[in-house]
Formats: C-alpha cells, sequence, structure tokens
C-alpha cells in the first residue's frame, strides 16, 4: 500500500502535519488537547463542543480568513493557521482578567452609559474586543471558485440511515433525485462517500438556504448548499425529503463552558481529540455508544434518571461505574476540566470525579431549522425536550412538498413511514395534512433536571449561549422585567444569537423559559428560524446571484 | 385578554418606537388614560427589524431638522430611560457611482450646510481611507457627515416600553386594532379591537408597515404602500469599519455593529403589500452578497450569519404623515416614513403628540399633512434621499 503524502500547515510558529482528508483540527489534535478559542466577551477559555462544524469552540484563522471551523476545514499544504480573539495565545491570553474583573458579567442593555462623555470610549473598547477574529484579510480576495445549478424533480437533504435509502429508491424508480450529504472530511478514517448509480450526490455540502414555494416568487423549493471550499449550489426541486438526523444537545451547568465539555457527537467523531478519562453523562442509547466507543476511557456514567439496562451492561463488562439519579453539578477546572462534581439526587450530598473531559450524551435533538426555515409547523416533545416539524404517518410536514423522515421529525419511538409510501408520497401532489394534531409525547427528564438546577445558588458565571457568552441570570433579569417567550428572551439577551444558531443554548433556554415563565415549553414558543442554517461565504452566494435574479420580480 | 377601561384619551394603534414614544409625550403631558396596543410581541415589526441606522443627511430642510432633533435624544436616551443604546456616531458615508450622482450629493451637503451641519463630500482617496479595502474604482466620490450613526433598535423599545408603563400607559400586546367607529358627523368615536370596542375621541395609527392596511379598514383611503425589504447580518469580526456606508446606485448600505457583524440591506423589488409576510428570500441574499463582495472584495470567505426581512411604510413624496385626517376628526396618522420610522421617531413622535393635543407644530402641513394627498396640487417637494 503506497501511503499518500503528508500535508504540512503552519500553525502559529510551528509546522504541523496532516494525513491527506485530515481536518485542521484533527492534525492539532494528535499533539494534544487543542487550545484554541476564547470566549467572545468574558475571554473564557473554551474548547471543541461539538465535532461537527457548529460550536464556537475551535475557530481558526486560516490565511487571512477569520472564524473558520478547524474540525471541517480540511488541511492543506502551506496553509497558515493562527487562533484569534486571545493575546498573546489562547492558553495564556491577558484578556482573560476581563472573566476575573467582572465576576457576573456585565449588563450591556443597561449598563455602560455613564458618564455619557465616557459613552464613546466604551463602544472603543467594546468593538475592539467584540467579534472573533479580525477582518478578513485585505489580500484575502480569492473568490470561491465556481457554482453549480441544478433542478431536480426532488431533493433529499441528508445521506445517512434515513436518507439514503429514500435517494436510492427513487433512482430505482426512475427520478434522479439530488442528494446533499455535509460529511465528507470528519476524520482521516471516512472516505469520501462514494458516487450512488441514479443520483446528483452533493457530499461535503450542508443544506444552508431552504426556501419553499410562493406564489409569485418561485415555483418550486430553492435550496442553497455550501461545501467546506465556500462553494455554493443552487438546487431547484418541486419536493424536499429532510433527513437531516439530530444532535447531541449541550447541558447548562457550573462550568458546562469550560474547554473539555464535549458532546458524544464529538467523542464519537474521527477528530481524535485526547478525551482522557470521561465522565459520560446520560444513560440512554448514545451512552451506550460511547461506552463502544471509548471503552475503559469511560471513567463513570452519570444519569439524572435511571440507566437503561443495555448501558448497565456495557459498564459491567468495563467494570465502569454508574451513577443513575444523579445529577452533574459543577465542572471543576478553569483551563480544563479536572473533575465533575456530582450530586445523588436521593440527597447524600455531592462527591467528585476526577476527569479530562465530561462528554455529554443524554439526549439527542433534531436538526430540523431547514424545515423551521420553510415556515413548517413544530411540536414539542418533552422527551427529549425539543421542537420537531410536525408529520403525518406519511412523512408529510404542515408545508406542501417538505417531508421530514428518520430523527430529524421524531424522537426515537414508533418507525416513521416505509421507504415505499414515503417514495408514492413524494411524488405525488404537493399536499399538506388537513389540520396538525398537537403531539404529545412521554415526559422527559429536561425539566426536572432544570428545575432542581434554578434551585440551586449559583457562583460565577453560568453560561447559557457560549457563542456569545449570555449568562443564565441575563435571561432570568429578562423574565422579571416582564419580557416573556422565546422571542423576547433572544432579543433581550441575545441568547441564540450566535455562530451555531442557538443549536447549544435555544433548546436549554426553552426549558429553563418555561420554568422561570410558570408555563409549558410549547407555549414559550420558538424563535422565527433565519436563514442560513450555517455561515455561508458571501463569495459562495455572490456566485449564485444571476441564477436567482430574474425570479420573482413583481 | 381584557383591557383595564372601556374608555380612553387616545389609542395608539402600533406599540412600535414611533407608538411607544407618541405615548410617551402625552403621558409626560398628562394626557391620560392612554391605551398602547399591538397585535403583536414587543419589537416584532419595522422597530425590531431595522438596521438602526440614524442620519441627519437628507434632501430637506424639514426632514434635516427633525433628524437633527432626534440624533440629540438619542444622545440623551441612556440618562432619560435607562437603557443603553450603543449609539455610535461614526458617520454615514454616501458613495457615488458617476457624476450625476456626486452632482445629486453636492445638494445633500448643501442642504446639510444650510442647516449648520458639516457635512463635508469627499474625493474617492479619502473615501478610501474611511473604507479599509474598497475595490479600486468602486466610487467617484461621497458625501460624509461624522455625527450620524447606528445604534441598537432593540433597547431603545424596551426603555421606552417600561417608561411608558411606568408613567401609567396600558400597552396590551396581542390585542389587534380591527377599524374603527364614528359618530353621524363622522368623528372617531371608538376604536374596535379584538378584545373589545373602547370609546375615544382620538386615535393615532402607528402601525408601521400595516398602517395603510389599517387606514384602509377605517375607509380612509391612503397611499401608503408596504414594501418588503430584507437585511443579512455576517458573522462577527473585530472593528475595521467605522461609518455606514450608503452607494446611492443601487440603495446597497453596510455598518459594522458593536458586536462586530457586518449588517446591511439592498433594494431588491418584491410585490407591494404585506400578503406575502416577510419572507427572506434567496434572491436578496445572493444579490446582497454579490454587492458586498463588489464593494469590499476582502469579505468574499466571510459568511452570513442571518438574515431577515420587514416592511417600508412608503408614501408618493418621500415624506412621513403626521397629522389629523380631514376626513375624520380624532384619526391622526404616525406612518408613512419609509424605512426611517426609527431614525426619526424621537422628534416625529413629538409633532405626533401635538397633533393629538391640537397643538400648532413646525412641520409645513404641505409636506407632512396626511390633507396633502387629498387635493389635486402636487407637493412643493419631496424627500427623495430614500437610501440606507
Amino acid at each position: 500500500m503506497v501511503s499518500a503524502p503528508l500535508r504540512r500547515f503552519r500553525f502559529g510558529r510551528s509546522d504541523v502535519e496532516a494525513r491527506p482528508g485530515e481536518t485542521v483540527l484533527g492534525a492539532l489534535a494528535r499533539r494534544g488537547w487543542p487550545s484554541l478559542a476564547r470566549s467572545v466577551r468574558y475571554h473564557r477559555p473554551r474548547g471543541p463542543l461539538c465535532g461537527v462544524g457548529t460550536c464556537t469552540g475551535c475557530l481558526v484563522r486560516v490565511n487571512g480568513v477569520p472564524n473558520v471551523r478547524s474540525c471541517r476545514r480540511e488541511a492543506r499544504d502551506g496553509d497558515v493557521v493562527r487562533t484569534e480573539n486571545s493575546w498573546p495565545g489562547p492558553r495564556f491570553d491577558v484578556f482573560g482578567v476581563l472573566d476575573v474583573l467582572l465576576p457576573h458579567g456585565v449588563d450591556t442593555v443597561h449598563g455602560l452609559r455613564r458618564p455619557s462623555w465616557a459613552a464613546p470610549l466604551y463602544q472603543r473598547v467594546g468593538r475592539r474586543l467584540a467579534g472573533f477574529g479580525r477582518a478578513p484579510d485585505p489580500s484575502a480576495v480569492s473568490r470561491p471558485a465556481g457554482s453549480r445549478s441544478l433542478t431536480a424533480e426532488v431533493t433529499v437533504i441528508g445521506g445517512g440511515r434515513s436518507g439514503r435509502p429514500v435517494a436510492e429508491a427513487l433512482a430505482r424508480g426512475g427520478v434522479r433525485p439530488v442528494l446533499l450529504d455535509r460529511r465528507r472530511t470528519v476524520g482521516p478514517q471516512e472516505p469520501e462517500p462514494p458516487s450512488i448509480a441514479g443520483i446528483d450526490l452533493l457530499s461535503g455540502t450542508t443544506g444552508a438556504f431552504l426556501s419553499p414555494p410562493r406564489p409569485g416568487e418561485s415555483p418550486t423549493f430553492t435550496i442553497v448548499g455550501v461545501d467546506t471550499e465556500d462553494r455554493a449550489v443552487l438546487v431547484r426541486s418541486r419536493a424536499v425529503v429532510l433527513a437531516t438526523g439530530g444532535y447531541d444537545a449541550a447541558l447548562l451547568f457550573e462550568g458546562s463552558d469550560r474547554p473539555g465539555v464535549v458532546t458524544a457527537d464529538l467523542a464519537l467523531s474521527d477528530l481524535g481529540l485526547p478525551l482522557g478519562r470521561s465522565v459520560v453523562v446520560g444513560g440512554g442509547p448514545r451512552a451506550r455508544e460511547v461506552l463502544d466507543r471509548l471503552g475503559a476511557g469511560v471513567g463513570a456514567v452519570v444519569a439524572f434518571g435511571e440507566i437503561a439496562p443495555e448501558v448497565v451492561g456495557a459498564a459491567a463488562e468495563l467494570g465502569v461505574p454508574l451513577y443513575p439519579r444523579s445529577r452533574v453539578v459543577r465542572a471543576v477546572g478553569r483551563s480544563h476540566v479536572r473533575a465533575v462534581e456530582l450530586a445523588r439526587r436521593d440527597g447524600g450530598g455531592g462527591f467528585r470525579l476526577p476527569c479530562r473531559s465530561i462528554i455529554l450524551a443524554h439526549r439527542r435533538v433534531p436538526n430540523a431549522q431547514l424545515a423551521f426555515q420553510a415556515g413548517a409547523q413544530r411540536c414539542w416533545f418533552d422527551r427529549p425536550g425539543a421542537y420537531y416539524p410536525w408529520t403525518d404517518a406519511r412523512g408529510r410536514t404542515s408545508v406542501p412538498g417538505l417531508f421530514a423522515i428518520g430523527s430529524a421529525a421524531a424522537p426515537r419511538g414508533p418507525p416513521g413511514p416505509a421507504t415505499d409510501q414515503l417514495v408514492a408520497a413524494v411524488l405525488g401532489p404537493a399536499t399538506a395534512p388537513e389540520a396538525p394534531a398537537p403531539t404529545v409525547g412521554p415526559p422527559g427528564e429536561i425539566l426536572p433536571y432544570y428545575r432542581e438546577l434554578l434551585r440551586e445558588r449559583r457562583r460565577g458565571k453560568w453560561v447559557l449561549c457560549p457563542c456569545e457568552d449570555v449568562l443564565l441570570d441575563e435571561l432570568e433579569a429578562a423574565v422579571a422585567r416582564g419580557y416573556r417567550g422565546i422571542e423576547l428572551g433572544m432579543r433581550y439577551t441575545g441568547v441564540g444569537t450566535g455562530l451555531c444558531q442557538g443549536r447549544y443554548c435555544l433548546p436549554e433556554a426553552i426549558v429553563l423559559l418555561a420554568i422561570l415563565e410558570g408555563r409549558e415549553p410549547a407555549e414559550v414558543g420558538y424563535v422565527t428560524q433565519r436563514p442560513p442554517l450555517v455561515p455561508t461565504a458571501l463569495g459562495a452566494l455572490a456566485a449564485l446571484r444571476d441564477d436567482l435574479a430574474s425570479e420573482g420580480r413583481p | 385578554m381584557t383591557l383595564r377601561r372601556r374608555d380612553y384619551r387616545t389609542v395608539i394603534v402600533g406599540a412600535g418606537i414611533l407608538g411607544l414614544y407618541t405615548a410617551y409625550h402625552l403621558a409626560k403631558a398628562g394626557c391620560g388614560p392612554l391605551l398602547v396596543v399591538d397585535r403583536g410581541r414587543l419589537s416584532a415589526g419595522g422597530s425590531g427589524r431595522n438596521g438602526g441606522g440614524v442620519r441627519q443627511q437628507w434632501e430637506t430642510r424639514s426632514t434635516i431638522r427633525l433628524a437633527r432633533e432626534a440624533v440629540a435624544a438619542y444622545r440623551r436616551f441612556g440618562r432619560e430611560f435607562g437603557h443603553n443604546l450603543w449609539f455610535r456616531q461614526g458617520g454615514y458615508l454616501f458613495l457615488a457611482s458617476h457624476p450625476g450622482e456626486l452632482e445629486r450629493l453636492a445638494r445633500v451637503r448643501d442642504a446639510g450646510r444650510a442647516e449648520g451641519l458639516p457635512v463635508r463630500l469627499l474625493d474617492p482617496g479619502e473615501v478610501e481611507r474611511l473604507v479599509d479595502g474598497l475595490a479600486p474604482g468602486a466610487c467617484v466620490g461621497g458625501c460624509y457627515l461624522a455625527s450620524d450613526g447606528t445604534l441598537y433598535p432593540y433597547p431603545a423599545v424596551w426603555g421606552l416600553y417600561e417608561a411608558v408603563r411606568d408613567l401609567g400607559v396600558e400597552v396590551e400586546l396581542g390585542v389587534e386594532a380591527a377599524g374603527v367607529r364614528r359618530d353621524g358627523r363622522g368623528r372617531l368615536e371608538a376604536v374596535l379591537t379584538s378584545a373589545g370596542d373602547v370609546t375615544t375621541p382620538t386615535v393615532v395609527n402607528a402601525a408601521g408597515g400595516w398602517s395603510g392596511e389599517f387606514s384602509r379598514r377605517c375607509g380612509l383611503e391612503v397611499p401608503n404602500v408596504a414594501t418588503r425589504h430584507e437585511i443579512l447580518a455576517t458573522e462577527p469580526m473585530k472593528a475595521f469599519l467605522d461609518p455606514m456606508v450608503v452607494r446611492v446606485s443601487d440603495g446597497l448600505y453596510l455598518s459594522q455593529s458593536m458586536r462586530g457583524e457586518l449588517v446591511g440591506g439592498l433594494t431588491v423589488p418584491h410585490p407591494a403589500g404585506t400578503q406575502a409576510g416577510v419572507p427572506s428570500s434567496p434572491r436578496f441574499v445572493t444579490a446582497m452578497a454579490s454587492a458586498m463582495v463588489g464593494l469590499l472584495p476582502r469579505l468574499a470567505h466571510l459568511g452570513v450569519l442571518r438574515a431577515w426581512a420587514g416592511f417600508y411604510d412608503d408614501t408618493p413624496d418621500g415624506f412621513p404623515v403626521i397629522g389629523e385626517d380631514p376626513r375624520c376628526p380624532g384619526f391622526v396618522h404616525a406612518n408613512g416614513f419609509g424605512g426611517h420610522g426609527f431614525m426619526l421617531a424621537p422628534s416625529a413622535s413629538r409633532r405626533v403628540a401635538s397633533a393629538v393635543l391640537h397643538e400648532p407644530t413646525d412641520l409645513d402641513p404641505r409636506e407632512f399633512s396626511p390633507a396633502r394627498f387629498l387635493g389635486s396640487g402636487a407637493a412643493p417637494s419631496s424627500e427623495r434621499l430614500q437610501l440606507g
């Protein structure tokens, strides 16, 4: 076997080698835990949280372009990678003093306005501190090359367990679907998905915009996808099937924003982060997957509720201790997790387990943002504690022509529509169910969890939104002043307005607001899902201008 | 939803910046009881959807005067209302793409100078010093006023909302004004709301993008047209752009917020009216992206973070409509701001309050009165700098 030559890129003052197809983060992780980022407001140490290109814990500057997610960016020869938002570096950052000087954070809604002559000064300093990276270098003008425009009867977004069989069934039936799949370079082990006969496969491409047909504007769905090289693709189709799966949600507790707190997505990825001895939070199938992957690297399994028999069995084989009916009280450690503090829910006080990482495997929530972007009606499921697009037995959402299947459509439980049934519905006339009935799922654990959390005495900052450093206190202050509901909560505090598009704070914020306002999560509402789903390069979008220019002019 | 009373001295339709500011002035003047109704949540309309620009460069003297007063009010806002707007006076820079536009900007400069504002025409070199990384040949010159700026709209809404409630104004969100009832002589008698009818001698139509619809529902034909405009914001970066930049040729505008995001819009025509709602369109996002990269090529790999839309409430002559409708005594207009309601609200709302109280104002009725659309004579002037 001939091994392909290694890529060599510059990171700060050192040269780093990467295997072909490896990401910048993956290559850096082989040298030890990568400290790359500091938080935006208080310069708290941040580490990779998600491993799937969503959070802000691995942002770097690559070749003069700021805010590049190193977990998605393939390393190339000659790349110049730098850290951002810290001086001299993220490991020791002098601006970290802000975190110490402002133990309760800063109130940007009411504070920093006196004396009035100082306002311009606050603004100058604030503007210097705000943002992650510096503006792109004037030399970083190379436009993303090329754009594609496709038309298909059906577009399937997501080529995993649910999406791929549908795309293949459509292809067998003589309909050539477009299949978008965001995966390509999640790690060196995962080869590029092979081309599939009868399918226009766009791998490594994330569906960023999904605009439904609008009378007088567009007769078809308009999908804009973007790949990791900032190339955009425009797809128009009559029907869209969302098979975008789910992701592991975040969880708020003291120190939950510390480096070393990661989601199961990251732990199960091929990024190869040195997780050391880890404590797994969650007692369901996802915890089992983590146990299977990390084996004896897991030091303990902690669950708020009971622990499922399959996890008990796997843990017993590995000799991993279990802590059911327990709650994470605190991640101990400043620049990295050193230990986790737990409390038994039935009393008996707290105790501490040393660990290097805390893996959040407590609940998976849907990647349903595209459905909401298109205006699909949503329904709240207490278990896991998230909004799903409302779907009927045939996979139809409330938007005619838009379908959702798999874990993007419903929590684990009853199976979705059979593939042939779905295909028949997709190819049939675009209709919507008459009146979506509210769906009631079984009670979940997230509401009781946050009820207990809110009763706790707080020390220091509890970061609800890690992208924008929004604190739990700020959300409470908004409610106390009478601003109810997630839409106002978001506008008042900034929660959900960061680079992750709220994926790691909005599900938590909705549950917290429900408790603080004394009503049901479904009554707290959901934010208008504003496009795009992922930050999409201006140059990539610009390349599509002419393809869309004539659409819907009055 | 039940209202506290069945009769009010004034009912204000719309809890946006203009409605709340008007309520504030009236409450300060002791003109209660006051009711503000809005069918949506707070800042659901234009007051929560605008780009936060506040400028004093206009073509007409009357607008310049309103704008100057508004800037002074927004500078005081933090002291007066306890909320920080982060009003940053980083300047407004209009860019001319050809000599004809530069001539027009020279008139804008002259109008500003006549009112004592130090508006300056800039040559391309000076423009490049203000806008780092401007594409070569992107403009033939510009027009600049350093005291224009940008602010965060939300805290202004919070501050006013809390202030008017402290003054005893009843603000009911989720209550829709369906129309009005008039007495035998055509005078306003009551406002019909989704929470029941309320008796009142005065109603203020401050419904923003929906104000034309509300007037028509009340049987008053008005020329207001709701047009959809869109905005996008990029990922946050460290500060690199101080002024709000506006291109005259296509209406492109962008500024960098305190959070570091580039926020801006571009005029992309949509069918008029509010029926289609305010979705963001791929057509706008791609056209805007193309315009931004054309102006600042270094932005090519910078990501768009979110896009949204809102309604402008346009009038034929570009002036807002402020004053009592002669066809329906008691019906006061406070609308037609054409996408500039937020920036003019502090001063315009004072005139609205005066109209409610039947006090004289300094506004030229030929420019601002709703009566100007009823006669056959055209207005003596128009405000055409409907950009940014």
